[in-house]
C-alpha cells in the first residue's frame, strides 16, 4: 500500500544532487570523448538514465526486505563473482566482466559492495553484543568480507578490492572494535598475504600487484600518468580552459581520462572553481547521508547509510588523491562521474537506498504493522 | 543509538578534514602554480626514455664468444613534434637511401591515429649517416636516434642450428612477461628461446622534461616526481659446446644433410651438435624480412630443422645394442650361443633378409655385432618379444625427449600399447622382428643414439645431456653451475655390458668389422655402424632421396671413454663407408685438441 507521506518525505535534495553530478559528469564526459566520436558519452547517457530509474525503484523499495534479502543477494553477488572467474571477459588482463547478450559488460565486483554493506548491517543488527567487539566475535563478518575480497583480487582488480576493504574496514571500526582486536586482524592479513603470494599466486598476478604497491616499477603507465595528471589539473588554473580546450585532455595525454581520471579532466577545462564545486557536492551527498545514518531508527538503517556514505567517501579520496598526485595511481573510478555502467549503476543503487532509508524513517511503526 | 550519533560526529570532522586536504592540494597545483603549469603545458612533454639492457653473450666452454652484442643507431620519428612532413621525409630518404613516400604515409598513419609513440624508420645506420643526421638535428624536429644492442656472431654460421636466432616478441610472449615490450627482440629457437629468461637483461628508463624539438630542458616542475632507472644487462650463458670441434663436425658434414653429435659419456656436457644445412642467424637480428624468411620456410633442406635434436630417422644397425644388452640380461641367450645366418630368417610364413645376402653363416654375440648380422637379431627378437625388447629400448631413453633445453623430438619407442593406442590395430610378430634391426617403427634423433652410446660406455648410466655449462651475472656472480644428473640406470649387470663393449671394439678393430674406418692408430675406438633403409630392400632406385641413411656411432677411448660421437647422413649410403671415416676425423680432432690444451696446461 502506497504511502503519501512516503512522497512527502522524498529526499528531493540529494535527488536533485544526483540529478545535477549525472548532467556535470556526461558535460565532462561529453568533452573527454569528442575525439574517439562520443561512442562513451552515448551509452554513458543510456546508463545514467538506467540508472535513474533504478534509483527510483530501489527507494520505493522497502528497506526491511534488503535486511531481509541481504543474505540472498550476497550469495548472488558471490556467484557472479565465481562465474566472472570461470566465463568473464578479459579486459586488459583482468577477468572482471561478464557480457550479457554482448550488449552490455557488467563488472559484478562493483555489485559486491553494496552486498557487502547490506550483509555487514544484517550481521550487526542482529548481534547484541556490547561495544566494542572482540576478535572472536567478529569472524563471521570477517569471513563475509574475505570471500568477495579475495574472488575480486584473484581476477585481479586490485583497484574494487580495495574499496571494498576500505568501506566494510570503515564499517567495522566504527561499530567498536577491540585495540588488540586490530592487531591481531592486521597480523592475520599479513600472514595470508604472505602465504598467497609465495604459494598461490601466479606471476601476473603478482606483477599486477607490485606495479599497485610500487607504481615506479612501470614507469610507462603508473608514475607517467600520474605527472600527466597533474600537469592537467595545475594548467586549469583557477577558471580553466574552457569545454573541450584542455590541451592535455584533447591530445589525450592522459591515459583513461573518461574513466579512471574524468576529474582531470573537469579540473584542466574547468579549473579551481569547477573542481571545487565537484568536491563541495560530493561532500554535501556524503554529509546527507550521514546525517540520514544519524537520524536512522534502526541499527540496519543506521549502517547501511554508513557503509554507502563510506563507499562514496573512499571513491572521491582514492581516486581525486589519485589525479592530483597525492595517493598513488590505483584503478578506482569516481562515483557517478567516470565512465562506466557498473559503477555508476552501484552509486545509483546506493543513493536509492539511502533514499528508501529517509522516507521511512517517519513512518516505522505502520510498517511494521504491514509487514505482519 | 546516542553512542553511535556521537561517532558520527567525529566521522562527520574527518570528512570535512579529508575534503579541506583535497581541496588544498586543488589550491596548490592550480591556484598557485597554474600559471607554471600552464606554461609547461604548451611547451614541455614528459617523455620516458628506455635504455635498452644488452642481452647476456653466449659463450663456449673455454669463454669464447659465440653470440656477443653491438651497439646500433636507430632512427626514429615523434609524429606531432614534425613541423614540417614532407620536408623531414624527404632529408630523411635522402640521408637514408629510403623511399620519401613511404616515410611520409607512416608518419601520417601514426598522426591519424593520435599515436604519441615514436615511429620506426630505420634500424642500424652507420656511422656517416650518424654523424650527418646529428648535425642537422635542429633542422630537423622529431627525429630520434635510439640507442640499441643487435646480436653479434663471431664465428658466423657455426653452432646456428642449437643457438638459434631472434625475432619480433609475438602477442602470447608479451602476455607472459611484463619485462618485454612491444618492439622487443626475443629468442625464438635454440639457446637463444630455452635460456631466454636468464638471457634477457632489465631494460631501465629515464622520465625526462623535453621541448618540441625533443630536447631534454631543465625544469623545476616535478623535479622529485621524475625517476629513473639503470639497465641491467642479460646473464652470460656459458655452453658445454668447444667451439672448434663443433667447427670441425660442421666442416666434415660440408655440404651433406646431416648431424653429428659428441656428448662427454660421464657428465652429459654436450661438446659439439651439428646439424646441416643450417641457416645464417645473422639474417634475423633485426627482425628477418618477410622475403628470406620465406624462403627458409620454403627450403626443401629444411635448414631450420636442428636434424641432431629434431630429426627423426629410423637407426638401423646402431641400434643392435639394445636387442643385445636386453636379450642377455633377461636369459635369452649368452654370448657363447650361435645362430646360423643363411642369408634370410624363416618366421611362420614370412621371410626376412640379411642386408649380406649369401649370409653369415655360424655367428654368435660378438661376431654377429661385429659384421652385423641381422638374422641373429631377427632371431634372439623372437625369441623374447616386444615386451622385453621394449622395456630396453624405452631404458635406452628412446621415446622421450632427453631435456637438453631446445627444440628435440621425442621419437618412438614402439609397444603393443602403442600401436593400439596410434593406429588401434594389435601387435604383429613380423613388427618386433624388424624393430631389433632399428627398422619398422621405431624412430630416434641422432642425440639420443649419442646419449644412448654414452650409457653403454659408462656402464649403464643414461645421462641428461646438457648444453650449459655456466650462466653468470653481468657482475660475475654464478647463477648456475651445471652437475652431471643421471635420468636413469639401465637395469643391466656389468658384464652383460662388458660383452657388448667388447664387441664394439671389435667393429672397428676386428678384420671383419663394419666399422673399420673409424679404426685410429693410437686411440682406441668402439663404435656400430648402421645403415638404415629408407626404402624397401628391393627397391634398386638411384635416386637420392631413396639412398640409405649412414650411421656410425661411437666412443673413446675403449679403455677408459670420454667422449661418444654420433654421425648420421641423410641418404648417405652405407654407414661404415660414409659415416665411420667421418666419426674417425671428429675423434682425431677431439685427441688433438686435448693433447693440445693439456700441453698448455703444462706451460
Amino acid at each position: 500500500m502506497f504511502d503519501r507521506r512516503l512522497l512527502k518525505n522524498f529526499g528531493w535534495s540529494l535527488f536533485l544532487m544526483t540529478l545535477a553530478f549525472s548532467a556535470i559528469s556526461l558535460l565532462n564526459l561529453y568533452s573527454a570523448s569528442y575525439e574517439t566520436g562520443l561512442v562513451s558519452f552515448k551509452k554513458q547517457f543510456v546508463w545514467v538514465g538506467i540508472g535513474i530509474v533504478t534509483l527510483a525503484m530501489v527507494s520505493l523499495l522497502n528497506y526491511r526486505f534488503l535486511k531481509q534479502y541481504s543474505i540472498y543477494i550476497y550469495g548472488f553477488s558471490i556467484l557472479l563473482l565465481v562465474f566472472v572467474l570461470v566465463f568473464g571477459k578479459e579486459v586488459a588482463g583482468s577477468k572482471s566482466w561478464i557480457n550479457i547478450a554482448s550488449i552490455a559488460t557488467i563488472q559484478p565486483s562493483e555489485l559486491a559492495k553494496i552486498a557487502v554493506i547490506l550483509i555487514l548491517a544484517r550481521f550487526y543488527d542482529n548481534d547484541y553484543q556490547a561495544t566494542p567487539y572482540g576478535f572472536l566475535d567478529l569472524i563471521k563478518p570477517i569471513i563475509l568480507i574475505a570471500v568477495p575480497f579475495a574472488l575480486i583480487l584473484l581476477q585481479p582488480d586490485l583497484g574494487t578490492a580495495l574499496t571494498m576493504l576500505l568501506v566494510s574496514g570503515s564499517m567495522v571500526l566504527f561499530m567498536g572494535i577491540k585495540k588488540w582486536s586490530v592487531a591481531l586482524i592486521l597480523i592475520i592479513i599479513l600472514g595470508v598475504s604472505f602465504y598467497s603470494w609465495h604459494y598461490t599466486l601466479k606471476p601476473y598476478q603478482k606483477d599486477r600487484i607490485s606495479t599497485f604497491i610500487n607504481p615506479s616499477s612501470d614507469p610507462l603507465n603508473a608514475g607517467y600518468n600520474s605527472i600527466q595528471s597533474q600537469i592537467a589539473v595545475g594548467s586549469g588554473g583557477v577558471t580553466g580552459k574552457g569545454l573541450r580546450s584542455g590541451s592535455q585532455t584533447q591530445l589525450r595525454f592522459i591515459p583513461a581520462q573518461q574513466t579512471d581520471f574524468a576529474f582531470s579532466v573537469l579540473a584542466e577545462e574547468w579549473g579551481f572553481l569547477g573542481s571545487i564545486f565537484v568536491l563541495l557536492l560530493y561532500f554535501m551527498i556524503i554529509l546527507w547521508m550521514l546525517d540520514t545514518s544519524s537520524r536512522a531508527k534502526d541499527k540496519f538503517s543506521m549502517l547501511v547509510c554508513f557503509g554507502i556514505a563510506a563507499m562514496f567517501f573512499w571513491h572521491v579520496v582514492v581516486n581525486v588523491g589519485m589525479v592530483i598526485g597525492l595517493l598513488p595511481v590505483t584503478g578506482v573510478p569516481l562515483l557517478i562521474f567516470s565512465y562506466g555502467g557498473s559503477s555508476t549503476l552501484t552509486a545509483m543503487i546506493g543513493i536509492g537506498i539511502v533514499l528508501g532509508i529517509r522516507m521511512r524513517k517517519f513512518s516505522m511503526s505502520r510498517e511494521a504493522i504491514d509487514l505482519g | 543509538m546516542q553512542d553511535f550519533r556521537n561517532r558520527l560526529l567525529i566521522i562527520t570532522v574527518i570528512l570535512g578534514l579529508a575534503f579541506l586536504v583535497l581541496g588544498s592540494r586543488l589550491w596548490y597545483l592550480q591556484v598557485l602554480r597554474g600559471e607554471e603549469f600552464e606554461k609547461f603545458s604548451m611547451e614541455n612533454h614528459i617523455m620516458v626514455e628506455r635504455i635498452p639492457a644488452p642481452r647476456g653473450r653466449i659463450l663456449d666452454r673455454y669463454g669464447k664468444e659465440l653470440v656477443i652484442n653491438r651497439t646500433s643507431f636507430d632512427i626514429y620519428v615523434m609524429p606531432k613534434d614534425v613541423k614540417d612532413i614532407p620536408y623531414l621525409s624527404s632529408s630523411l630518404s635522402q640521408m637514408l637511401n629510403l623511399d620519401s613516400n613511404q616515410i611520409e604515409k607512416n608518419i601520417k598513419s601514426a598522426l591519424k591515429k593520435k599515436s604519441f609513440k615514436p615511429v620506426l624508420i630505420t634500424k642500424d645506420i652507420n656511422r656517416d649517416q650518424l654523424a650527418y643526421i646529428e648535425a642537422r638535428r635542429s633542422s630537423l624536429p622529431g627525429v630520434i636516434i635510439e640507442i640499441n644492442n643487435l646480436r653479434q656472431y663471431p664465428h658466423g654460421v657455426l653452432g646456428a642450428s642449437f643457438l638459434g636466432y631472434i625475432g619480433k616478441v609475438s602477442e602470447a610472449e608479451l602476455q607472459n612477461n611484463s619485462k618485454i615490450n612491444n618492439n622487443d627482440l626475443v629468442g625464438k629457437t635454440g639457446v637463444e628461446k630455452g635460456w631466454e629468461s636468464s638471457l634477457r637483461g632489465d631494460d631501465g628508463y629515464k622520465q625526462k622534461v623535453t621541448d618540441a624539438l625533443g630536447r631534454e630542458v631543465e625544469s623545476n616542475l616535478f623535479l622529485e616526481d621524475l625517476q629513473d632507472k639503470k639497465s641491467m644487462p642479460g646473464n652470460d650463458v656459458l655452453l658445454t659446446i668447444d667451439i672448434e670441434l663443433q667447427q670441425a663436425a660442421e666442416e666434415v658434414l660440408g655440404e651433406e644433410a646431416g648431424a653429428i653429435v659428441a656428448v662427454d659419456v660421464n657428465s652429459g656436457e654436450v661438446l659439439a651438435l651439428a646439424s646441416k644445412p643450417s641457416f645464417n642467424p645473422a639474417d634475423f637480428i633485426k627482425g628477418i624480412d618477410s622475403k628470406t624468411w620465406s624462403n627458409l620456410v620454403n627450403d626443401k633442406s629444411s635448414p631450420l630443422l636442428n636434424r641432431a635434436t629434431q630429426g627423426l630417422y629410423a637407426p638401423g644397425s646402431v641400434f643392435k645394442m639394445v636387442p643385445s644388452v636386453a636379450a642377455l640380461n633377461e636369459g635369452f641367450i649368452n654370448e657363447e650361443e650361435y645362430v646360423y645366418c643363411p642369408g634370410y630368417y624363416k618366421s611362420g610364413s614370412s621371410t626376412f633378409r640379411c642386408w649380406k645376402r649369401g649370409g653369415h653363416g655360424w655367428v654368435k654375440l660378438r661376431s654377429a655385432i661385429v659384421r652385423s648380422c641381422d638374422v641373429y637379431f631377427y632371431k634372439i627378437a623372437e625369441m623374447m618379444g616386444i615386451n622385453n625388447l621394449n622395456k630396453y629400448i624405452t631404458a635406452f631413453g628412446f621415446g622421450s625427449t632427453t631435456d637438453l633445453g631446445i627444440e628435440e623430438r621425442a621419437g618412438i619407442s614402439p609397444s603393443r600399447e602403442w600401436k593400439q593406442k596410434r593406429f588401434n590395430k594389435p601387435w604383429y610378430r613380423g613388427e618386433t622382428i624388424v624393430s631389433a634391426i632399428g627398422q619398422g617403427y621405431v624412430s630416434v634423433t641422432p642425440l639420443q643414439v649419442a646419449m644412448m652410446t654414452a650409457a653403454v660406455a659408462n656402464d649403464g648410466k643414461l645421462l641428461k645431456p646438457t648444453l650449459i655449462k655456466e650462466i653468470v651475472s653481468y657482475s660475475g656472480e654464478e647463477k648456475f653451475k651445471h652437475a652431471p644428473t643421471v635420468t636413469s640406470n639401465i637395469p643391466v649387470q656389468k658384464e652383460m655390458l662388458d660383452l657388448v663393449k667388447d664387441a664394439m671394439v671389435g667393429v672397428v678393430n676386428d678384420p671383419g668389422g663394419t666399422g673399420r674406418a673409424a679404426r685410429l692408430k693410437d686411440l682406441t675406438v668402439a663404435g656400430k655402424t648402421g645403415t638404415a633403409q629408407v626404402v624397401s630392400l628391393d627397391s634398386q632406385s638411384k635416386e637420392r632421396k631413396h639412398r640409405d641413411h649412414a650411421w656410425f656411432t661411437s666412443y673413446a677411448p675403449a679403455e677408459a671413454p670420454e667422449i661418444a660421437v654420433t654421425v648420421l647422413i641423410e641418404h648417405g649410403g652405407k654407414g661404415g663407408s660414409v659415416a665411420a671415416p667421418i666419426a674417425k676425423k671428429i675423434l682425431q680432432v677431439y685427441k688433438k685438441l686435448k693433447e693440445e690444451r693439456e700441453a698448455d696446461d703444462n706451460v
